[in-house]
């Protein structure tokens, strides 16, 4: 019964479309100019997009090849601990994006952050250890709306958060954007670059799994 | 004998030829260029970094550190020398708004307003910059311009560097952060005299983009994205670095370029 329930859940809602077949990776692509990697591992396994570090160290930004303006996006993930990614909203091709974190090492899965840009109303998903499955499916809904950004999350169904931005944060103005995956980097090129402590960003071998993403195109 | 003297005279040609390149030199444009002179470096060797501590400082569980050292020793590549054999000109700035304007008769930058000339032109694409070339050189007919080599870049941004640049120094030479490029040499130069190499905006130079994290000893023969390198003030000092291989399209509105001058 468990079994089957779940199954149901793990579909996508009525009146979104899917934007990732489950087979490849037509209709994305990498980023070639964010500072988290440009040779990001992603591939598909199991109908779900598996994102991981390549090679050692590097991330990367894996984005939708259309850009989206007014929008809900659904998409189910699971996690492995010590890994910080994220979901990147309205991204540009560099990876400047509005975020949903995803980090369950730092306990701050669902938060609104800012990548490569400052966020002027930021948030946290308080009531998110209510409804979230550690090592398990987690299903995201992100509405995002207006030239000045509207932005909601819902986990699980559960409304986690509602902001209103009082400008639009991004550089040249920009009012749509990509979908994009995120891998966290956590090496340098070489130690005469200096110390860094990130292992913590992304734990060796690590994998954020993706999978029935869809997106519904709102006025 | 008659041989002997031939031979010097042809030696004290080539070597009153080479002598005699200015150090400097600035086209009617106002464009400023510096001579690079011939030598080599170890381009492209990844030495990845492994943490052992956390955020705070605490030590990271022995497992992880042993697993992410295996495989960081794994990726590890060596890298190869890479010789710069004929000396070249190049920008001391990137290509400005106002250097834009006069050769093309428009400004594509996002980032236009009376006070911009001197910010880097930006909003281009490679096919723009070739374009641009294309009209610099049959204006000023004494000289022939055209994009670096990705090597010809990167040796003249490391000025005898052997290893990467450490963070401290990046920090001294590139514009990062902020809504907007800035105008050309606001931060240190480096050790060869030229501004911005890092950060401000990309740099489009002539080489096809190979999808990898380097490049390849040899350029691709085809490819569809040409190569960015030295990033932008959209960028972070994790990759404001001289060995990042980036590639197009990019953002738009932080990619310019810097043009190399041949020497006759």
């Amino acid at each position: 019964m468990c079994f089957n329930a779940c199954m149901l859940k793990a579909q996508i809602p009525q009146g979104f479309s899917p934007i990732f077949n489950g087979k490849n990776l037509d209709g994305w692509h990498i980023s070639r100019t964010t500072h988290q990697g440009t040779t990001l591992g992603c591939e598909v396994k199991n109908k779900a997009i598996c994102i991981t570090q390549k090679p050692f160290g590097q991330g990367g930004v894996l984005l939708s090849d259309k850009k989206y303006k007014n929008f809900e996006l659904y998409l189910e993930a699971k996690v492995d601990s010590m890994s910080n990614g994220g979901i990147f909203i309205r991204s540009s091709e560099s990876g400047i994006a509005y975020q949903i974190e995803i980090d369950e090492n730092a306990g701050s899965t669902g938060s609104l952050y800012g990548e490569r840009m400052p966020v002027s109303l930021s948030a946290v998903a308080k009531e998110r250890a209510k409804v979230w499955k550690a090592n398990d499916w987690n299903a995201f809904r992100i509405r995002m709306t207006g030239d000045t950004p509207h932005i909601t999350l819902w986990i699980n169904d559960v409304q986690m958060w509602d902001v209103q931005e009082p400008k639009n944060d991004f550089i040249a103005g920009a009012v749509s954007g990509m979908i994009g995956l995120q891998s966290h980097w956590t090496a340098l090129y070489s130690p005469a670059s200096g110390e860094w402590n990130g292992l913590t960003s992304w734990a060796p071998g690590a994998v954020h799994r993706f999978r029935n993403i869809a997106i519904k195109e709102l006025e | 004998m008659k041989f002997k003297t031939l031979i010097s005279f042809l030696l004290l040609f080539i070597f009153t030829k080479a002598a005699a390149q200015s150090p400097t030199y600035t086209n009617t444009f106002g464009m400023q260029f510096v001579l690079i002179k011939p030598g080599s470096m170890v381009a492209c060797k990844f030495q990845p970094t492994v943490g052992h501590v956390d955020f705070e400082g605490k030590p990271l569980p022995e497992k992880i550190v042993k697993e992410a050292t295996a495989m960081a020793k794994k990726d590890a590549m060596p890298g190869f020398k890479v010789s710069i054999t004929k000396q070249f000109y190049i920008g001391v700035f990137e290509v400005t708004q106002e250097q834009w304007q006069q050769v093309m008769g428009s400004n594509p930058s996002v980032f236009k307003s009376d006070s911009s000339a001197k910010q880097p032109v930006e909003n281009i694409t490679w096919n723009d910059a070739q374009v641009f070339i294309k009209k610099l050189n049959a204006t000023d007919k004494d000289h022939v311009y055209r994009l670096p080599t990705e090597f010809e870049w990167e040796y003249a941004a490391r000025a005898g560097a052997q290893d990467d640049i450490a963070w401290k120094e990046i920090f001294t030479l590139a514009v990062l952060g902020g809504n907007t490029p800035s105008i050309g040499g606001t931060k240190k130069p480096n050790a060869w005299g030229l501004y911005d190499m890092l950060g401000n905006v990309w740099e489009w130079v002539e080489d096809l983009y190979n999808e990898k994290i380097f490049a390849d000893p040899s350029p691709l023969q085809n490819g569809k994205e040409h190569v960015l390198k030295g990033a932008a003030f959209t960028s972070d000092v994790k990759n404001a670095t001289y060995m990042t291989h980036a590639g197009g399209p990019g953002n738009g509105f932080d990619i310019g370029l810097r043009i190399v001058m041949e020497v006759k």
